[in-house]
């Protein structure tokens, strides 16, 4: 398999070269015997939690024996400019890249660089974010219902009556209008759920918390609060205001998970569930990207789906160690800090790192990569997101982790 | 323009405040030498730690990845050379932008409409900040605000999520090589250099940098001080279109925020080419080779493998030496 | 520097200056400030239109908490831009004020009342390293603090390997969350700076020299003024209460993140130039300022209330701040005057 792969590369390479009419130095198609697989890990920015999170998993993974030995990762990250990350894949695939993992800033505007790359052999493995790029991998959750599924769980909680806000992503932005677009699909199912205001939180504590202010400054009868990622905002502005808590969905802080489980939240009316973004999925793509080039899983480009983390309010259980055991989905407050985003860690699919892996990119001591279920499950179509001119699903916005259970 | 014209004998002197350029080396320090030769010099340390940057691919790529950043860094030049802060550049590229994703023309036919769109666009709203700050006398840098927030919204109405296609034509034309090795996107910022050196002999040109030096002067000596800001800020207007062309032409898609990322940059890419932020020297090919600069720098730090999180550092410190540097060679060059 | 050796008669010389200067420019300052206050009554007021719960005290109270982010840091970028700078460094550095406070101090630490200040003198020197390639080695403020910005950013972003840690300290929780007298304190910290903030500028000799300088640094230098300091003290300024910023935005949602600030950087050039200020130096107060930056929070609470798509909901705010400009116009007020007598 890594002949064959390489044999591609080479050849796709003096294709190319003879295609400019130059000849390249000969060091870019040397053999690889002994050398080790060049992977990049490309982000677009950094800065928050989940981002960091999910770039340090990739980290601590291959880090991690036997990858240790057959990786040399280099992390590039480049700004929220999708010019930026288009020079930043270009440079490496002109290093010879093997792979490239890669939270990418837009879904179209990287595409022709991808398409160059994949033609010289290199691999793109996305993850939670995605390009419609067909030759690149796609390992996201977005197809996996976020929106539609918690806007369902929000409306029975409010028993399918209420005033209710919208915090919503970035403006302008793929995955926030998906997520959006599946939670107002079910929304207007029910003529007694009034969106009172909805405003972009850009997926940040702090801003999610001033928007929330402002948005109760007009509209203080507030019944529930749909959220995306930021959601431990939302409850802090709600605290501010002195008043009662209402039932609220939001993504996967730590903060908020603690919340829905404390007793003294509930009394105050908090309820919901946790659900989104989970940042495992960057190791789990790394995982599947390392075992195809190692020639230990065959699989064509394709849209693979993470599936979607569901924790309720009564599922809430908190752990003792540093990894999800017996169930458990939170840590305690001393441990993380409240942005932290829980669900880095899977016990099935990513067994090998633990918390610090998280927080610091380290492996965990005496861990070695244990392979991955053979079975993928492929992601549905979502035009302009994981796919170009396709065609959504009949059923795209069916409901996968709840149902109506208004009268 | 005619009464511009009467004048341009009288406006002359006030455009040169320094001392008058006797020397070819002074000339050199003054305009564009000086950032062309930091850039010759990076593209060495690239091409030797990147043996594949003398491809004509890779020039292409980088010319590519330049060409918008220097057409805006070009408009915003000469709304820096008249004294002003053109924020508006963000709003323009994003509102092209979402224009060529959204309504795409195919064919070389199609391209040229495109292209006139961009410039219609980046005119008409240049022409309300021209009107705003020249005629109704706001600031610069808070007119120009207003009008990229609004153009900002605009453009999140027309496309409220990134999608939509480019036209293949220009996707392809415009990204690819005549005859296989001159990049398209490099003759087209050329093109614009080569009009520039044109107008700038021109008596709109002479009173241009006479306003920026000093404004009063200007005045007394017969400029017409409003409709020269007022141009300015039209053809700035239409070379942020252009950019926004060029950047649609790369990206191939629409995305309502597209324009943001260049906001800053334009300004560093003015300052690192020499022109001075308060107005009257300069020249927009320095800011264009700034611009070139600044993306080239991102590919050498790359190579050098400089760690990901400290490359800010690196750039910041680029920046701070090349403007000391660059302020260093001209105060020299202007002993003589 | 040299404020220490003045001599007495060219200090004299130099108040007197500048006083005649100010005095012809007081009246329309004071009506421009006016104006911005009164537009920001009419703007709370109208908001009733579009949602009773707004022009309430209740919504008064959020746009003052919400908005002394924003006085504080145009506070600082209102006197770099009185003697003719920018600083563009501010958003990060309020984020590096935010994340010492969390990593050096965390929620109880008996050692804040050491430690804080101590966060703020770092920001201060970040301050100073900005003014001191502007002054010395006559760096452009825009390249200067855009570059010190970058650079701070990517240290930042360095030190916590992208994960912030770490509590907000109690006392900027305290001033961020406490009730004094049935106010919140944030409230009442807002009125005492304002207070002190309009002293310095307008009232002390140190504000006179900054006008000074702004409106002609030759001028200020041959009157007396030790120009060399007082071009550097508004850099230094600006990054200490950038820095303060930074605690209380760690206050108030208890805890840091590396990109808190950015948000803030156009709003507070806004904010100094609603209220009336010349970007190019030498003219405006921060009583404007402050009108400035209350002016922008009140419209983006009232913006948020209305029901309409994002990119209309921007197209507005975009026309109000433009409608703003064209009414706060230094020229109306004088043609207004000029029907008036």
């Amino acid at each position: 398999m890594i002949s064959t792969l390489l044999k591609t590369a080479t050849a796709a390479l003096l294709l190319g070269a003879a295609c400019l009419g130059a000849i390249q130095p000969a060091e870019a198609g040397a053999p690889k015997d002994g050398k080790k697989y060049k992977i990049y890990l490309s982000l677009s920015y950094s800065g928050n939690a989940w981002q960091s999170e999910a770039a340090n998993i990739v980290k601590a993974l291959a880090a991690t024996p036997p990858y240790n030995d057959l990786v040399e990762l280099k992390e590039v990250i480049s700004g929220a400019d999708p010019q930026a990350q288009i020079s930043a894949y270009e440079s490496m695939i002109d290093s010879g890249a093997d792979g490239i993992v890669s939270f990418p800033i837009s879904a179209t505007a990287l595409n022709r660089t991808i398409k160059r790359g994949c033609e010289q052999g290199v691999l793109f493995f996305m993850y939670d974010a995605t390009v419609t790029e067909n030759c690149a991998y796609n390992v996201s959750y977005l197809s996996s219902g976020f929106g539609e599924n918690s806007a369902q769980a929000l409306v029975n909680a409010l028993n399918g009556k209420g005033k209710i806000f919208l915090s919503r992503g970035v403006p302008g932005n793929s995955v926030d209008q998906r997520h959006t677009d599946g939670a107002k699909h079910i929304f207007a199912k029910y003529p007694g759920i009034e969106v009172v205001s909805e405003y972009y939180s850009f997926w940040d504590d702090r801003t999610t918390q001033q928007e929330t202010a402002k948005a109760l400054a007009a509209h203080p009868d507030v019944q529930g609060i749909w959220a995306q990622a930021g959601e431990y905002g939302a409850i802090q502005a709600l605290l501010d205001k002195g008043g009662n808590l209402v039932p609220l969905t939001g993504e996967n802080s730590n903060g908020f998970r603690l919340a829905l489980a404390d007793p003294a939240m509930q009394a105050k009316g908090l309820t919901g569930v946790s659900a989104g973004s989970p940042p495992a999925q960057s190791g789990y793509a790394f995982k599947l990207m390392m075992e195809i080039l190692t020639g230990k899983r065959e699989l064509k480009p394709t849209n693979i789906e993470y599936p979607l983390p569901w924790v309720p309010a009564d599922k809430v259980k908190v752990c003792s160690g540093d990894t999800f055991e017996n169930g458990c989905n939170v840590f305690p407050k001393d441990r993380v800090p409240s942005s932290f985003v829980t669900e880095v860690l899977n016990p099935v699919l990513l067994p090998e790192v633990n918390i610090d892996s998280a927080l610091n990119g380290t492996p965990v001591k005496g861990a070695t990569i244990q392979p991955l279920p053979a079975e993928i499950v492929k992601a549905a179509n979502e035009p302009g997101i994981n796919c170009a001119r396709c065609e959504a699903a009949k059923d795209q916005y069916k409901l996968t982790k709840v149902q109506s259970t208004v009268k | 323009m005619s009464d511009i014209a009467t004048t341009s004998a009288a406006a002359l002197p006030a455009a040169r405040s320094g001392p008058a350029p006797r020397h070819r080396l002074w000339r050199l320090t003054q305009g564009a030498g000086l950032i062309l030769g930091l850039y010759v010099l990076l593209y060495a340390l690239y091409a030797y730690q990147q043996p594949r940057a003398l491809d004509a691919y890779a020039i292409a790529a980088l010319m590519n990845n330049t060409a918008p950043l220097a057409l805006a860094a070009a408009g915003q030049t000469l709304v820096v050379l008249s004294r002003g802060f053109d924020l508006s550049i963000a709003g323009v590229i994003s509102l092209c932008n979402v224009v060529l994703a959204v309504y795409p023309l195919e064919g070389p036919g199609g391209a040229l409409v495109s292209m006139l769109l961009c410039l219609a666009i980046g005119g008409a709203v240049g022409a309300v900040n021209g009107w705003l700050v020249a005629y109704l006398r706001l600031q610069s840098i808070a007119a120009t605000l207003a009008t990229m927030i609004i153009c900002q919204g605009i453009a999140l109405v027309i496309l409220n999520a990134p999608g939509g296609y480019v036209s293949e034509w220009i996707a392809d034309e415009l990204t690819g090589r005549l005859w296989g090795a001159v990049p398209v996107s490099g003759l087209a910022v050329a093109a614009v250099v080569g009009l520039w050196l044109l107008v700038r002999r021109t008596d709109y040109g002479v009173a241009l940098y006479a306003i920026g030096a000093d404004e009063p002067a200007a005045a007394l000596s017969g400029v017409n001080v409003r409709r020269t800001r007022f141009l300015t800020f039209v053809m700035a207007g239409m070379l942020y279109g252009l950019a926004g062309l060029m950047l649609s032409a790369q990206t191939a898609t629409g995305n309502p925020n597209s324009g943001a990322p260049l906001l800053l940059l334009s300004f560093a890419a003015v300052a690192l080419g020499g022109t001075s932020l308060s107005g009257g020297r300069g020249g927009l090919f320095a800011s264009v080779m700034g611009a070139a600069t600044l993306t080239l720098l991102q590919k050498v730090l790359f190579s050098s493998g400089v760690s990901s999180f400290y490359t800010g550092l690196f750039q910041g410190v680029v920046l701070i030496v090349a403007v000391v540097f660059s302020g260093l060679l001209t105060r020299i060059g202007e002993r003589k | 520097m040299t404020v220490m050796n003045e001599n007495p008669t060219s200090q004299a010389r130099f108040q007197q200056s500048g006083d005649t200067r100010r005095s012809a420019r007081i009246s329309a300052e004071t009506v421009s400030t006016l104006a911005v206050a009164i537009l920001c009554v009419a703007l709370l007021v109208g908001a009733r239109f579009i949602s009773p719960s707004l022009g309430s005290w209740s919504q008064v109270e959020t746009v003052l908490v919400l908005g002394s982010f924003l006085v504080v840091l145009s506070f600082g970028q209102g006197l770099v831009i009185l003697t003719g700078g920018l600083d563009l460094s501010l958003p990060a550095v309020a984020t590096l004020g935010g994340i010492l406070a969390t990593n050096w101090v965390g929620a109880s630490d008996p050692g804040a009342w050491y430690l804080l200040p101590l966060v703020l003198l770092v920001c201060g020197c970040v301050g100073f390293l900005s003014a001191a390639g502007i002054v010395w080695l006559k760096v452009p403020p825009f390249i200067m603090t855009l570059a010190m910005s970058i650079i701070v950013s990517s240290l930042l972003l360095g030190y916590t390997k992208g994960t912030p840690r770490g509590a907000a300290p109690d006392a900027a929780v305290a001033l961020m969350k406490g009730h004094l007298l049935g106010l919140p304190a944030p409230v009442l910290f807002l009125v005492a700076f304002v207070l002190l903030g309009w002293l310095f500028q307008s009232r002390s000799i140190y504000g006179r020299y900054l006008y000074a300088i702004g409106t002609n640094v030759e001028a200020a230098r041959i009157a007396g003024a030790p120009v060399t300091a007082m071009r550097i003290l508004p850099y230094v300024i600006s990054a200490v209460s950038a820095g303060f910023a930074g605690l209380m935005l760690v206050g108030y949602s208890s805890g840091a993140t590396l990109r808190m600030g950015d948000s803030y950087l156009l709003p507070s050039i806004a904010a100094v130039v609603i209220g009336g200020s010349s970007i190019l130096g030498g003219r405006g107060t921060f009583l404007g300022t402050v009108g400035g930056a209350i002016l922008l929070t009140t419209l983006g609470t009232i913006i948020s209330a209305i029901g309409l798509e994002f990119g209309l909901r921007t197209i507005i705010e975009g026309a109000i701040v433009l409608t703003a400009l064209l009414l706060l116009r230094e020229e109306l007020f004088q043609k207004l005057g000029s029907l008036w007598r």
